[in-house]
């Protein structure tokens, strides 16, 4: 059969071996090449590249499970245009499915069958991760938050002072002494998460947050240990290193004894803590966990917090992180918000579950091997964004926004991005 | 029962057999346990898997690619009509000839948007780097089932013929991307269960 495997081969088909579960055998069983699911990806209306059609990439690992999981692809793979797994098409695997893929879900509901193609591509992500082929950018990330507890390697020090620095600032601005950035204290009934660039690059979205926090009464806190949202492994296909990162956060949320676990403002974050982190260390969690977007949500329904529109007037839009919105169904929480926070809210078209990603998705904000891929299809998001003619993008979240960022200097859109925390804490009337 | 008969039968049941294995691998593997805490209602979600979220109205896939939404429509429902022929020819029932006559015509429209798809498969450049060998031999097997079967109705004299067609047909089958009529209905399933789970789907459409 073809030449024959080197050990590194054996161990990915090994791993696809080990996942072929009735959804995956489904999925590589379903497609049947219509081509159709091309105009909802936007790699493909962006570079026009026919290896970029969803159902090419569902091909590439299809192809590999007919040449070794079916009879006729054994006897006469070009039949079925089964493949060898060679070098070559592991190149392409890498190249397509990391650099060209941001697993936003998109051409899921537009599939005339139905076939989860980004639940394939994840397959073949580990398997690649399986065989050290993950992109280094992207392995890097990993092994930042496994080796230091946060992706962006942010000592604790530097953490604490960061954050004793943004509670003295929060105190000022609210003329407030017992307006606080809790750490590390036990017993209270919120466990907050942050993304690690907000630390790193934009701490006063911590000091949104703190003061929503402050002015809701809430009782909270942040842990030193663990308050990375991230979890890139999900991303790099490696599901032991993902479960490490997941453990952390419920050790943490156990011992600090909270009941609620807040996921910051990020897209991959809430899905992978939420919804893949409990089959990662296969237990249901013991506490309840939500993101940010529902809590504002919950606050401003319940009252707990005054809001008046009128202190954000200026046109502003959303941009819909797919993890949230797409496998999240987080949809309406978001503009809800936006409805009682601001007077002048358009929508992009096209919004919420059809909503384009920003192009950052699938770790590929990580991976700096497809930056220039990366820009070039956010230029469909550009594009969205200008045709709004706002002055503010509003996104839930922080990777979304640090794409959004570059994408604006790129295009030259001539917007503010901004959490929907900050808008909040903006509004926010005492 | 003729000779033809038989062999059509015969090629049927080992199709069946066959996707029934395929079927039977994919309950065998099993769907791992999930342990988020649920949100949704699956059943509804099922549900909506099968209806609203295959309405044209909510697809790109058909809405943005009208002229080919509709031939596999027509291509779909020729082949399912003509498998309901079989079961008529195989009864021996005796129907009227403007029924037959009208059944040839809409056999010949489903044969016709099969070979536009299969035009369009040729002609345009990304599918055919799309496409394998698979994909011309089933859509001309299913095509031809459809033109065979319009003109068996019409000259009967080619039944036997048009018989052991199908029975190609359907020895085929398994072999290659038709048997997405079986996995199809599993396809549906799983995203419903998958976005039923949390939350997402059945989608209220405003």
């Amino acid at each position: 059969m073809g030449k024959k495997l080197t050990e590194k081969q054996k161990t990915g088909l090994g791993k696809l071996d080990n996942m072929l579960d009735a959804r995956l055998e489904t999925a590589l069983n379903s497609c049947v090449h219509c081509g159709l699911c091309g105009t909802s990806c936007q790699y493909f209306l962006a570079l026009g590249d026919a290896r970029f059609i969803p159902a090419h990439k569902v091909d590439l690992v299809a192809s590999i499970y007919r040449r070794y999981h079916t009879t006729v692809g054994k006897i006469a793979p070009k039949l079925t245009g089964a493949r060898d797994f060679n070098d070559e098409t592991i190149d392409e695997m890498v190249d397509t499915l990391f650099g060209a893929c941001t697993m936003c879900g998109r051409c899921i509901a537009h599939c005339s069958i139905g076939v989860d193609i980004p639940h394939v591509v994840l397959a073949c992500r580990k398997m690649l991760s399986e065989m050290d082929m993950v992109p280094k950018s992207l392995m890097s990330t990993v092994n930042a938050a496994l080796e230091t507890g946060n992706n962006m390697a942010i000592p604790t020090e530097e953490f604490v002072d960061t954050l004793s620095w943004l509670e003295e600032d929060l105190q000022m601005d609210l003329d407030d002494d017992n307006a606080k950035i809790p750490v590390n204290e036990p017993g209270k009934k919120i466990l907050y998460t942050l993304n690690p660039r907000e630390p790193k690059f934009f701490p006063l979205s911590i000091s949104a947050m703190a003061k929503v926090f402050h002015k809701a009464g809430e009782s909270w806190t942040l842990s030193t240990e663990m308050y990375d949202v991230t979890n890139y492994a999900y991303y790099s296909g490696n599901d032991e290193h993902a479960a490490i990162i997941t453990q952390r956060l419920v050790d943490v949320a156990v011992k600090l004894g909270v009941d609620t676990v807040v996921l910051a403002e990020c897209g991959h974050g809430s899905r992978s803590h939420r919804w893949e982190g409990p089959n990662w260390i296969k237990e249901e969690y013991p506490f309840r966990i939500i993101t940010t977007v529902e809590l504002l949500a919950e606050y401003i329904r319940d009252g707990k917090i005054k809001v008046d529109p009128e202190k954000n007037t200026m046109p502003l839009t959303l941009h819909d992180p797919c993890n949230l919105v797409r496998t999240g169904g987080i949809v309406d929480e978001q503009r809800y918000v936006l409805s009682k926070t601001t007077t002048n809210f358009r929508e992009m078209n096209p919004y919420g579950r059809e909503s384009f990603c920003c192009g950052g998705g699938g770790g590929n904000l990580a991976m700096s091997e497809y930056n220039e891929r990366r820009l070039a299809i956010g230029k469909l998001k550009a594009d969205q964004i200008k045709a709004t003619e706002t002055e503010v993008v509003v996104t839930p979240c922080h990777n979304c926004v640090d794409q959004l960022m570059g994408l604006n200097q790129e295009f030259k859109i001539g917007v503010e991005i901004r959490t929907l925390g900050e808008i909040v804490a903006d509004a926010i009337v005492d | 029962m003729l000779y033809f008969h038989w062999i059509l039968l015969a090629a049927f049941l080992l199709c069946l057999l066959q996707l029934g294995v395929r079927v039977a691998k994919i309950f065998r593997a099993g769907a791992p346990k999930d342990y988020s805490a649920p949100i949704g209602d699956k059943k509804k979600a099922i549900g909506y898997s099968f209806t609203g979220a295959m309405s044209p109205k909510h697809k790109e896939s058909a809405y943005l690619h009208l002229p080919t939404y509709a031939a596999g429509i027509f291509y779909h429902m020729g082949t399912f009509f003509g498998l309901l022929w079989l079961i008529i020819l195989f009864t021996n029932l005796i129907l009227p000839a403007i029924v037959i006559q009208i059944s040839a015509i809409f056999l010949f429209v489903g044969a016709a948007a099969g070979l536009g798809i299969l035009i369009k498969r040729i002609v345009a450049p990304k599918m055919r780097q799309l496409s394998n060998a698979d994909d011309f031999i089933s859509n001309l097997l299913v095509t031809g089932f459809q033109a065979f079967l319009g003109i068996a109705l019409l000259m009967p004299q080619y039944v036997p013929q048009m018989m052991i067609y199908t029975a190609i047909l359907f020895l085929y089958l398994p072999v290659g991307k038709l048997r997405h009529c079986a996995y199809f209905f599993a396809a549906r399933l799983h995203l419903g269960y998958f976005f039923g789970h949390r939350g997402v789907w059945p989608v209220k459409h405003g």
